[in-house]
Order: structure tokens, then sequence, then C-alpha cells
């Protein structure tokens, strides 16, 4: 799926690429007791796009938000070209090309607009001779940007009505539209399907041969591989390694770890399914798919892959009472099961964790111990009284086994970083035991290290649950699975033991097959 | 080729190098103290200015008096508050408690019926009002300001029919003969009876409070009420009815506007056309001035209450000065006005 070819723009761009764009020196920031960012200095020199790294909560976003103009500096100092800056707004950055989309896609559109003005939005601030502008040229100039950035977006539907990654796609291609000096890209794949992501990688690459600096985050080692000419690893807000092209994985990884770099990564483990804890008869994901059948059992992880939109956060969530059932009939545990709600699922011990955490799982400016408890508040609370103690005993347990770096159970969600959120929100469904456990996407902005604490975890857990673990990255799936379906169309088109399988052939599987069918009328 | 720095990484909470000389910045500080406990600092500073300069102010019956006056804002304001904790906004308080006002008059007066069967009717009229916006919000999806607004005419409209556009007393005349009811021993003591020297409206807005503030703040019903609030898809994921708690906290809202016409009818000794209606902005504004207590930033109860107590202690201070009453509503204007640029210009940004 992954080509590996080098970064292009070495050719013209090469003679101008040691000069910096970018100097950021002796940067620090400090949030209260936290310290963010210490003594962080480096360059993002003309034309190279250079790979920003680092685990959870290492200062990534952080050093983004100032370089963007969102918040200030503790101390130290940017400068750009030469000169010294100091940013007060995102505006003053993006006057001097500094374009950046941020980890939270919500940042980069505003609801209650539809795409076309979404992706036009910056030029309607602009003088213009003609103050008169009617939504047809908008929405032509828009739909111009989108042929030329190679997009298909229903520029008519208001943007929450998005998906993630179509809310994403709209995100960057607003910051192209700016054509930027510097595009600063914050875990930019998170939400997006390998296809979309290939296109991301096409704009990047157009850039990088228009000798365009990028800033470039991700947990995603290939993509680093793939676009980055130098890799900057931050650990504890502390810059700790440079490394160029052609990149040592295992010295990079191991730098973004530190010292958690002897904890086993993906270990080799052997399955032995069990009872099966929920069997599917005659159930569809939509309603003009197919119906099939399809059991989970105990004692393995399943693995649930295909495109944004193949139909798997549908099947999931009709399991998790969020929708009500196409067809067919359910068992659990050998009774019928039939989810009134999703309080019901969850009282019958099948929990779901859903795929899109600002907009699904996220109440703001709530502490991080009642987001874990919000869910089991029947655990934490005595004749309908909260019981403080437990929880936050629970919270202090969940936030141990996750590791999950925040200040304490009392912090405001927000001010974890977004792989630390993500940890602890499927973390707090891994402490007690349930029948069954659905997590959609749950590596979205997780990194490495965390994303082998939550595997074996849940092979740990799948010994006494059914575990369902679904994502659109194939190497993901193969990763915490023992056994992998995929999805196309809303059908189930191969069902396999992992260790048959590799990362090429499951994406073939998502792809081909959709190639092949006529009947390709999307879902979602 | 990689380059690698000291292999010892500081740890998050390290100091700084340069942190022995940083001077912690005033400003930001002050922003906060003052988010924090403004509101609560000038309330005090106020008591002490009046109690000081006017020696009226500073007896136990005045402090009484003060409490009595804040009764029927604090009971409403509570309820508003529970409708805020969804997320929503209940404009219909003021028009429930005049219907509520008009159910116990005519319960009485009219039908001669006892102040018990008066109060059981002015409550289920409440809850109806509330069971009313939660249809047009919940079932109905028409949106909270709108809907309530529309119940808020609705309900005025239904009262004054009711009574004919007139106001509803003891003696009053009805088709030509004096009605036959009076308002009866129970109504007389919610009025102007005490208990152990505590008027009898403040020991009933005493407990609507206490369970308020055990409901929001130590129940899990709370924790819900405040989860459908800070994010309705978000509530439902977790298994939390979204729909009935907001139907819940609509009730719960119009159950205490009619508690709060109750006190009033009692107060007054008769049933008064729109009294009900300086009740709406009085409570909301009491809800909204509790966002800037104690740095809560969100709907609470205790704010809700301060609220209202504040209010009717600068009304009441400013009366000894002979300020004009004509002025009150100047005076709570900018009461409101400072709390809520404590609580958003000074309080921590929030997204969107
Ligand atoms: N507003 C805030 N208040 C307090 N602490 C904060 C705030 N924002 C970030 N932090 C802390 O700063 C540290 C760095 O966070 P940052 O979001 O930069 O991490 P990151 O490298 O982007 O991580 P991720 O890969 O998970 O996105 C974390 O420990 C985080 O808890
Ligand atoms: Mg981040």
């Amino acid at each position: 799926m992954i080509q590996h070819h080098t970064p292009g723009g070495l050719g013209a761009a090469e003679s101008s690429r040691t000069a910096p764009f970018v100097e950021i020196s002796q940067l620090s920031k400090r949030f209260g007791a936290t310290v963010a960012l210490r003594s962080v200095s480096f360059d993002i020199r003309k034309g190279e796009t250079l790979g920003l790294l680092g685990a959870n909560g290492a200062g990534k976003s952080t050093l983004i938000k100032i370089l963007s103009g969102l918040q200030p500096a503790t101390s130290g100092t940017v400068s750009v070209q030469g000169e010294g800056r100091e940013f007060t707004s995102p505006n003053q950055a993006q006057q001097l090309g500094i374009v950046t989309v941020h980890q939270n896609i919500d940042d980069g559109v505003v609801f209650g607009m539809t795409v076309a003005e979404n992706l036009m939005l910056d030029t309607l601030g602009l003088f213009q001779p003609n103050p008169f502008l009617t939504y047809r040229k908008i929405r032509r100039r828009a739909r111009a940007l989108l042929e030329e950035l190679e997009l298909e977006l229903p520029l008519d539907l208001p943007v929450e009505q998005l998906s993630a990654s179509d809310r994403q796609q709209v995100s960057i291609g607003r910051a192209l539209a700016k054509s930027p000096n510097l595009l600063i890209l914050d875990e930019p794949t998170s939400t997006l399907s390998s296809r979309e992501a290939e296109l991301l990688f096409g704009a990047v690459r157009d850039l990088q041969y228009r000798g365009i600096s990028v800033l470039y985050v991700s947990h995603r080692m290939s993509e680093i591989e793939e676009l980055c000419h130098r890799a900057v690893v931050l650990r504890n807000g502390s810059v700790v390694s440079e490394h160029q092209q052609p990149l040592d994985l295992r010295a990079v990884t191991q730098s973004i770890l530190g010292d958690l770099a002897s904890t086993s990564l993906g270990a080799g483990r052997q399955h032995a399914p069990g009872d099966v804890v929920m069997r599917l008869r005659g159930v569809r994901s939509g309603k003009e798919t197919a119906p099939f059948d399809l059991e989970v059992r105990r004692g393995e992880v399943l693995g649930v892959t295909g495109l944004v939109g193949a139909g798997k956060t549908e099947l999931l969530e009709q399991l998790a009472g969020t929708r009500p059932l196409e067809s067919g009939v359910i068992t659990l545990n050998g009774s019928e099961y039939k989810p009134k709600s999703v309080a019901d699922a969850i009282a019958k011990g099948v929990v779901m964790m859903p795929e899109e955490r600002a907009v699904q799982a996220i109440f703001p400016d709530e502490s991080v111990s009642r987001h874990l408890s919000i869910g089991r508040m029947g655990k934490v609370s005595r004749l309908g009284f909260m019981d403080r103690a437990r929880e936050r005993s629970f919270a202090e347990q969940v936030i141990a086994k996750f590791a999950v770096k925040a200040a304490g159970p009392d912090a405001a969600i927000e001010t974890l970083s977004g792989g630390n959120q993500q940890k602890a929100l499927v973390g707090r469904w891994l402490v007690e035991q349930q029948s069954l456990v659905i997590l959609d996407e749950p590596f979205r902005g997780v990194d490495i290290g965390a994303r082998a604490v939550i595997a074996t975890e849940l092979h740990e857990y799948s010994e006494r649950a059914a575990v369902i673990v679904a994502s659109s990255d194939p190497e993901e799936v193969l990763e915490v699975a023992d056994r992998v379906l995929v999805m196309v169309d809303g059908r189930i088109v191969s069902d396999s033991p992992a260790f048959e399988m590799n990362s090429e052939a499951l994406a073939d599987a998502m792809s081909e097959v959709q190639r092949t069918t006529t009947s390709g009328a999307p879902q979602s | 080729m990689t380059t690698t720095a000291p292999a010892d990484v500081p740890t998050a909470s390290a100091p700084l190098p340069g942190d022995e000389h940083r001077r912690p910045a005033i400003g930001p500080k002050l922003a906060a103290f003052t988010f924090k406990y403004g509101l609560v600092l000038v309330l005090v500073l106020m008591i002490v200015f009046f109690a000081v300069t006017q020696p009226a102010f500073r007896t136990v019956d005045n402090f009484l008096f003060i409490l009595q006056a804040s009764a029927v804002v604090a009971i409403v304001g509570l309820g508003a508050t529970v409708s805020m904790t969804v997320g929503g906004f209940d404009l219909s308080v003021g028009a429930t408690v005049s219907l509520s006002v008009m159910v116990a008059a005519t319960t009485m007066v009219k039908f001669a019926m006892t102040g018990t069967t008066a109060i059981l009717f002015a409550l289920l009229a409440g809850v109806g009002v509330g069971l009313l916006n939660a249809f047009l919000i919940v079932i109905a999806r028409i949106p909270d300001l709108v809907a309530t607004l529309a119940a808020m005419f609705l309900v005025n409209g239904v009262t004054l029919w009711w009574v004919n556009g007139q106001s509803v007393a003891v003696g009053m005349t009805i088709d030509g003969k004096p009605a036959p009811g009076v308002f009866t021993e129970v109504f007389e003591w919610l009025g102007s009876g005490r208990f152990l020297g505590i008027p009898a409206s403040v020991i009933v807005s005493a407990v609507v409070f206490g369970l308020v503030v055990v409901l929001l703040n130590f129940t899990r019903w709370g924790r819900a009420l405040y989860a459908v609030g800070g994010n309705p898809v978000a509530a439902e994921a977790v298994g939390i009815r979204v729909r009935r708690y907001r139907v819940l906290a609509y009730v719960i809202s119009g159950l205490l506007a009619s508690i709060g016409g109750v006190l009033l009818v009692a107060r007054l000794g008769r049933g008064d056309v729109a009294v009900g209606d300086a009740y709406l902005l009085q409570a909301i504004s009491a809800a909204l001035v509790g966002y800037a207590v104690l740095g809560a930033n969100k709907p609470n109860a205790v704010g809700t209450l301060v609220g209202a107590v504040f209010v009717a202690t600068l009304i009441n201070g400013l009366t000894m000065f002979n300020f004009p009453y004509y002025a009150q509503s100047f005076v709570q204007g900018a009461l409101l006005v400072v709390a809520l640029l404590m609580s958003y210009t000074l309080g921590p940004r929030r997204r969107r």
C-alpha cells in the first residue's frame, strides 16, 4: 500500500533547503505546574518536510499552537526568515504564510456553513472591489479548488453533516487554498482512510516540489519515512534527537519512547478461541445490504476493517444499541439480545467506544474522573448519591493502568494531549468485566508505545470477554486482532485468522472487490 | 544519521531554567482571583458597607426581610437553573408563577376548597407547563428558547382567560354574588407565619435550595443533567437517556416556578393579574449571576441563591439610601453585566 520512495523536492529546492524558514530557539511553555516544552530549539528549513515526532503528551501540539499563534510561549523566540516574531494571533502567523491544520479537526471548520463556504472562508474576509458575493460565485470557486486538489466533497452540505474524514479534508483544503509558505499538519491522517491519505501525500509532495516547507506530525512511522526529509523527536517537552533520511526506524522509535522502549512492542501470542459470546443471524449493516451470520468469541480479539463508509460503524452501532437492528436475530451468552437503547446495552454488558472523540465522547470543561465514571455511575454511587472516593480510586486505576499523562483525576479533559484523552476513554471500559467491548477506531492519535499498551490490555481482557476492534487502517488491525473481518459495501468479504493475513492482502481485499462490484452504492 | 541529545530528559514537573528569576505575572493571577471570588467579595463588601452606614440595615429583622424578599426569586431561579443544566433555557417560568398564583387563588376563593387542595392544584399546573415545554422541545424538537417563549404566551393567555382578565380577591363578586371562599390557614402561615422566628417562605426556599443542591451536586441524576447539557451526543453514547433528562429538567423548572407562585400568592393574600411577569427576568438573571459565583462558569444552585440574595440585598440597602424604586431595574442590569464580565471575560476561554 505504501510505496517507499524517498521524499521529493530534492532537485531545484535542494540548494535553498539549507536556509531556515523558521528558527525556534529556547522555546518553553508551562501550564501551571506542567512543563509542556522545555528550551526547544530547531529549524524548519525552506522547502523541507520536517517530521515532528514524540509520544502522547510530548508537546507536539503545544509547539504547533505556539507557532500558529494560538497560544503564547512562556519564554524563547521564534523567528521567521531571520526576523524575530511573536505571534499574538493566528492571523499574524497566517500573514507570514504559516498555515496550520490542527489536531482537533473541528478547529478547522465552521459549523452551520456549507462545505463551499468553509472552503472559501478565508477569502470572504478579503477586500474586494465588488462587495456582493453570491453563493453561486463562492460555490464556483470552491468547486475549482476541489478539482485542483482532486477532492470529492458535497459542496452544498453543512459541514456538520460530514463524516470526520470529510471534515478533515475540508480543513486541509482550506489550508492549501491559503498558499502557505509553511504548512503545519498535526496528525492529519488519524481520521483519514488510506485512499484519502494518499491524496494528502500527493498534495504534500506537490508542495515539496514547489519548495514549500511542511511540518508534519504523525504517530505512523511509515508516513514519516515516506514524506519527511528530516525528523525531530520530542520527549517530555525536550528535543531528544534529530534524524536524517534515510531514517533508522529503530533508533527513532527508541528515541520517542525513551525508557519505555523496553516494553515489548506487539509481542506475538497464541490465542485460543473460547465460547461464543455473541451470535448474529441474518444481520445486515445497512438497509439494502445482504444479511450475514457472525460469531464473536471470548479469547480472541476480532478486528473489523474496511474503507471509510464500508459499514463497520453501522454494524457495530446496532450491537451497542445506538441504532435499531435492521434485521435478523442476535443472541448474547445464549439468550436473545435486542438492545432498546445504549443504556440497555450497557446494562447487559455490551459497551462501545465511538469513533469520533471530540463529538461523541468529550464533555467540555469536565474533569478526567467525571469522564471515566459517566458511563458507569451505578457503580460509583449508592442510592443515587455519588461516592466520590470510589470514583476517584477508579480514575486513578485507569490512569495508572493505561499510563495516562494527566495532572490528576480532577484535571479538565482538555488539558490532556489528544492521545492521552483517547487512552483514558478506551481504558474506562477495560477495567471491569463486560460481555462485549466494541472499540471503533481506538488508536486515533495514540502513540506506538500506548498502542502496544492498549493491545496488550485488550489481549489480556479478551480472555474474559469478547472484544471487537474496528479500524480502517489494516496495519493497526493486524497489530491487535487475532481474527480479521474485511467489510466492503456493507458485506463481509473475508474472515480469516490474523496470522494468515498481511497488510497488503488486507488492503487488496478492502479495495479490489469494491472496484469490481458494480452496485457500489456508498453507505452511511 | 542520528544525533542524540543527552539521555536524561527532565520530568514534566522539574523547574524550567530561569524559573528562579520568574516573578509570577500579576495580571492573569488577579483575573483568576476575580473570576473565582470577585462576586462573593463584592457581596460581602456591600453588606459591610450597608451595615456600617445604615443602622437599620444591620438588624436581624432586616436580615430576615431580605431573605424573605429573595425567597420567590431564588426558588424560581433554581428551577431555571435546572433547565440550564441540560443546555436549555426556560422563558416560561414567569408565566408559570402567574398561572399558579391564579390557580391557587381561584381554588380557594371561587371554589371554596382547602388550602392544601389549592397548593396541590397550583403545583400540578406547574408540572403541566413543564410537560408542555418538554413536549414542544423533546417531541416536537423546537429549540428551547423559542418553545418556552411560545409556552410563555400560551400560559399567560390561558391564565388571563381563566379569570376573565381580573384579579381574584377574597369577597370579590362573581355573577352578582360574593365569592364563597377565603384564604385558608395554610396560606396565612405561608404568607406571614414563622417557625422559630424564621419566616415560612424562607424555610420553604431553604428546603428547596437544599434539595436542588443535593440533586445537582451529589447525585448521579445531577451528573447526568450536566452531561446532557455539556454534550448530548456523548451523553447518549454512554447510556444516558437524554430525552428523559430533558423532560425531567423542564418538569422540575415548572414545579419550582409554581412553588414560587404559591409563596407569592400567600404573601400577597390575593391573586393579581400578571404578578409573575417580573419574576422571569429576576430569576433568569439570578441564575446567570450564579455563573460567576466561585468560578463555577456553569449553572449551579449555590450561585443562583447568591444571585437572588445579592439583588435583594442591593435593593434593600439602596432603598435605605432613598434610592428611587424605579431605578431598581437599572441596578439589576448593572449587576448582571458585572457578573457576566466576570464569568465570560475573565473566565477561561471556552471553545466555540
Ligand atoms: N491547556 C492546557 N493546560 C494544562 N496542560 C496542558 C494544556 N495543554 C496541554 N497540556 C499538557 O502539555 C503536555 C503536552 O501536550 P501536547 O498536546 O502538546 O502533546 P502532544 O505531543 O501533541 O500529544 P499527542 O500525541 O497525544 O497529541 C501534556 O502533558 C498536556 O497534558
Ligand atoms: Mg497533539
